[in-house]
């Protein structure tokens, strides 16, 4: 029987599950003509169910056999292997006097419920270098196959059409140089002008020094890219001498200078400055050391992950190399110290080799970020097919490391979101799920201008709510709205204000995801306004996890910031609920927030969609739409039951045609 | 060689008193270091149990912190043992405990170590960061459950430990 856990990567299109399920050979052919009866003996009734007893196992082995099928399908996760598995030898949840909350322990079940179905997960994972390449978008990661824990890190693959069906490939890269023996750590790829693929990635030598190499694909006319090659010439790149041998990694993609050489980007610190300097090179093999650095920013410590692109009010993605009057640049780096990711919207000289931002006082590293929860070693790549920029980030788990290896496994990516610059304010960027996630959604539920008075509490009736996609649009009085501004010397922090359960006069209100009928657990996504003493409105967005989940071994911040408010729009929100991860995009994306949460009770079918109003004077109006995301899993393809049912009916068919032929027989 | 020459003399003392700075200079460098972390005290005690730390920079340092780590992981599942044949009505918890002294030991260590070597501290200070939190759940897991807990002092001690070297740690950072 064809195995499909293994990838088939000689047959990249995704096989019907109809196929999938047809490997195996029936016991008994029922497409044969029937045999003449008279000169035989008659079947006698034990053969008759010895074969029906065979067809009945047979349909079973199917059943079985099919669903087990279908599970590897979607969702090929290469999870590490489970160690001691545990007996649940828990003492019964003594439930306590009414009021209090019962002792908890974590079972299998509510860690099973956490696993997200429509983000990308394997095993351990970071961020790596995405690309578009023969009509397949490919995501590199950084795996950790030992362990949901960091530790030796290769370069996992997988493919896609859509950014949101994936097909795990084999380890593209691993540890099998000198100089990367301690690591194939992040790397990007740049397409040249022929269409040719390069990537540069950093290696953690055998003494643990981070240097640079080059990496191509074995078969450039493989679209699956496979197989890969690492020049014999590597390490291309060394530290300088001025820089701490472990402080040099994460090469950019790079892109053509006006003096015709390609260019990228490294990231580094000397002291407590962080750095992007720059290389030029002609052939990705021998690199010059620009001598002036692209940017630097006191106090910020080690730069990683650093991104560099073009923006405009025009495009919604440029590609890396783009340069114009009305282009700008946004410098992006990753921060050792407070592991955030750190944008800035500036003017980049390509002569100078400098970049310069718009705001100093909102610099990399002290301004904005891509967002405000746990989102790190994030990374764009410019979408030649759609035209697009797209960022991909790794999440990383917020619960103990004792439930990450029960549960087998940890860390996701948020899901891809475009990224661009924002046409109406012009200082800061958008960014919003992939368009392709539309597709999973299914049974929308509508509710319009629903009146939330202060103190209003409404639950929503939309079925399970364990995967969501909710847009939601609040409705104020004039009044307030007229006073919304874009959020100016405000700092950026929901921590402060203390949560969704602290009422003051313009907020919170919002929704309540992952909550249980009685509350005890629940996550806030919400909006909060706040006047300062000149008048002036701000307006917070925040996801509050401190209700998130009565367990007590899993973060509980409250994460979030100002989102700017232009006159007369309205406040609005989508969330993305995935299990365990929630994605909460204000003002079409201008401030985003990715949550962790581990909830214990409201799970499976005790999850539950909440709107509510805990502000003291305001109402607010709230019309929202719903919708189930899923991507086909074992429970909600009715495909698994196709092949099973014909081979119930041939079954069927073969015995009455076995009893028919029995009559003839005796009369 | 003449040994009671005036110049031998000198040149011993030259010697001893160098070494006598620079071990003082490694001194001030741990005790500098210690002060920053939440239990100085402990620090120290740590450190200064390793001859190696005289030696030492601040990943070899961090280094040290961690090892001590493994060694306190490892001797509190001894005591998660022998406490479940002398308190068999504890077990469920123990078992729980043992889990999470199991990740404290054979995840958290290893990868807070490698994670060092390869200059990548965050991932270090992850790891350090968790342990806490194992000891912290273990503690809380014996009240929940309506028990006494038999290990309070281990686990408060695992607390304070990791919560050195992860101050250590961010030092590096």
């Amino acid at each position: 029987m064809r195995s499909q856990t293994s990838p088939d990567v000689e047959n990249p299109t995704r096989t019907s599950l109809l196929d999938a399920d047809y490997g195996y050979v029936p016991t008994l052919d029922p497409t044969l003509p029937p045999q003449p009866q008279e000169t035989r003996q008659q079947p006698s009734k034990p053969i008759l169910l010895l074969i029906s007893g065979l067809l009945a196992i047979g349909l079973l082995v199917a059943l079985i056999v099919g669903n087990v099928h279908i599970e590897t399908h979607d969702n090929d996760v290469p999870s590490p292997e489970r160690r001691n598995p545990i007996e649940q030898g828990v003492s019964e949840k003594s439930f306590g006097l009414p009021g209090d909350v019962p002792p908890f322990s974590w079972t299998d079940e509510i860690l099973a419920w956490q696993a997200p179905v429509f983000h990308f997960t394997p095993g351990k994972n970071w961020m790596n270098g995405p690309v578009f390449y023969k009509g397949w978008y490919h995501l590199f990661y950084q795996y950790s196959p030992a362990a949901p824990v960091w530790g030796l890190i290769v370069w996992g693959h997988a493919v896609s059409r859509d950014m949101v069906h994936w097909r795990h490939l084999p380890i593209a890269m691993e540890t099998d140089e000198w100089y990367d023996v301690n690591g194939v750590w992040t790397g990007s790829t740049t397409i040249l002008p022929n269409n040719e693929l390069v990537v540069l990635y950093t290696g953690s030598t055998n003494d643990s020094v981070q240097v640079q190499n080059l990496a191509y694909p074995a078969n450039p006319s493989d679209p699956l890219l496979v197989n890969w090659v690492k020049d014999p010439a590597n390490p291309v790149l060394v530290p300088p001498k001025w820089i701490n041998k472990k402080d040099f990694r994460d090469p950019t993609t790079a892109w053509l200078t006006p003096e015709g050489k390609w260019r990228m980007v490294i990231g580094t610190k000397v002291n407590k400055t962080g750095i992007a300097i720059l290389y030029d090179t002609d052939d990705f093999k021998s690199y010059e050391l620009q001598d002036t650095w692209l940017h630097q920013v006191d106090g910020t410590g080690m730069w990683e992950c650093v991104d560099f692109f073009p923006v405009s009010k025009e495009d919604d993605g440029l590609d890396t190399g783009v340069i114009g009057p009305d282009i700008k640049h946004v410098l992006k780096a990753s921060m050792d110290d407070d592991r955030c990711d750190y944008y800035a919207i500036g003017n980049y000289n390509p002569k100078t080799g400098k970049w310069v931002p718009d705001n100093a006082k909102i610099d990399v590293g002290i301004g904005l970020r891509y967002d405000y929860g746990i989102y790190y070693a994030s990374k764009t790549f410019y979408d030649q097919n759609k035209k697009r920029r797209v960022l991909w980030s790794w999440i990383k788990e917020t619960d103990s490391e004792n439930s990450d290896i029960k549960k087998g496994w940890a860390s996701l990516m948020a899901v891809p979101r475009t990224v661009a610059l924002d046409p109406l304010t012009g200082s800061n960027l958008l960014q919003w799920p992939i368009e392709e996630l539309d597709k999973i959604r299914s049974d929308l539920n509508e509710f319009d201008e629903i009146k939330l008075e202060p103190g209003s509490l409404v639950p929503l009736d939309v079925g399970p709510t364990s995967q969501l996609d909710i847009m939601v649009e609040f409705e104020l009085d004039k009044k307030i709205t007229n006073g919304l501004s874009v959020a100016a010397g405000v700092p950026y922090n929901c921590a402060g204000h203390g949560g969704a359960g602290v009422r003051d006069a313009f907020g919170p209100f919002g929704l309540l995801v992952l909550a249980n009928q009685n509350l005890t657990e629940h996550t806030p996504t919400y909006f909060y306004i706040v006047k300062d003493k000149k008048g002036v409105y701000s307006t917070f967005f925040c996801i509050d996890q401190s209700r998130s989940s009565i367990a007590k071994d899993v973060d509980k911040s409250i994460y979030g910031s100002t989102v700017p408010v232009l006159e007369g729009e309205k406040l609005s929100m989508r969330i993305l609920v995935d299990h365990s991860i929630v994605e909460g995009y204000a003002q079409g994306g201008r401030t985003c927030i990715t949550s962790r949460v581990y909830p214990t009770e409201a799970i499976y079918d005790n999850a539950q969609l909440f709107l509510f109003n805990n502000a003291t004077n305001i109402t607010v109006t709230a019309s929202l739409k719903t919708w189930k995301m899923g991507l086909m899993t074992k429970n909600e393809s009715g495909w698994v039951w196709l092949g099973p049912s014909l081979i119930l009916v041939v079954v069927f068919f073969f015995v009455v045609w076995t009893w028919q032929n029995q009559r003839k027989n005796r009369s | 060689m003449n040994f009671s020459s005036p110049l031998t003399i000198l040149f011993t003392l030259l010697l001893l008193h160098e070494t006598l700075y620079s071990t003082m200079a490694d001194q001030k460098f741990i005790e500098n270091t210690c002060k920053g972390t939440p239990s100085p005290n402990l620090c120290l005690k740590i450190l200064l149990a390793n001859p190696k730390s005289q030696n030492s920079d601040l990943t070899d340092l961090a280094l040290i912190g961690v090892a001590a780590v493994k060694d306190k992981g490892v001797e509190i599942i001894r005591q998660i043992v022998a406490l479940k044949s002398s308190k068999p009505k504890l077990r469920p918890t123990l078992n729980y405990c043992e889990e999470a002294y199991h990740a404290v030991v054979y995840a958290d260590v290893p990868s807070s170590s490698e994670a060092l070597r390869g200059g990548l501290a965050k991932f270090a200070e992850d790891g350090m960061a968790d342990s806490a939190v194992e000891s912290q759940a273990c503690e809380r897991s014996f009240s929940e459950h309506g028990w006494m807990s038999p290990m309070t002092d281990s686990n408060k001690a695992m607390n304070d430990v990791a919560n050195v070297v992860r101050a250590i740690i961010r030092m590096l950072l």
